[in-house]
């Protein structure tokens, strides 16, 4: 799933470990969901969306928009 | 707002305890086998108690892989399910072939317990191909 999660994470100067421990997943996670090789749960996403205070599509591309 | 959860490399870790800790049981109680520990069991009680014995090692290895399910994010859990799942369905596959190959085509004899060092043969062969959840 397209997404903006990588050029959010680099504005705030986070690595990819950094933001899996704020989101509570691995680094291998961050850089599935940065590489669209994961698809995040719902839950994932939301927690996403409230550790950048954005709505879910502003990250997360609709794919079916 | 930083919320620390499950890390995976402790699930690693903890998966990497476990097996070690299974597989030494597992290679003790064979070694005690072949030097006939094992060699004056006759009842057949006792002889199903050491198949069970020798076999929980195996079964406690398969539990310390689904708890790394569990333990891992949703990423490592989709990706080592998927991995598990055609890891299953290709030593099912052979294990398949194989057996209507003794019943029918006259193959050797092969114990039912190699089913498990196919089964993570069949694990190491798709490891690699499989890195997505999608």
């Amino acid at each position: 799933m397209k997404n903006r999660l990588k050029l959010l994470r680099v504005e705030r100067g986070w690595t990819q470990e950094q933001l899996g421990q704020a989101l509570g997943v691995s680094r291998q996670a961050v850089n599935a969901l940065e590489t669209e090789k994961h698809d995040p749960s719902l839950d994932l996403a939301y927690r996403i969306a409230v550790l950048f205070a954005r709505p879910v599509e502003e990250i997360f591309d609709n794919p079916h928009a | 707002m930083l919320a620390f959860g499950k890390s995976t490399s402790s699930a690693h870790k903890r998966y990497a305890i476990r097996t070690i800790a299974f597989m030494s049981g597992y290679v003790a109680v064979n070694v005690a086998a072949i030097f006939g520990a094992f060699d004056d069991i006759t009842s057949p009680v006792a002889a199903w108690g050491l198949a069970l014995t020798v076999s929980a090692p195996v079964i406690g290895q398969i539990w310390a892989t689904l708890s790394l399910m569990r333990e891992s994010d949703e990423f490592v859990r989709a990706v080592v399910a998927k991995q598990f799942i055609l890891a299953s369905g290709l030593a099912m596959a052979v294990a398949s072939v194989w057996g209507f190959g003794e019943s029918y085509a006259a193959a050797p004899h092969i114990p039912a317990w190699m089913i498990y060092p196919l089964f993570w043969g069949c694990f190491g062969l798709i490891a690699p191909f499989v890195k997505s959840s999608n």
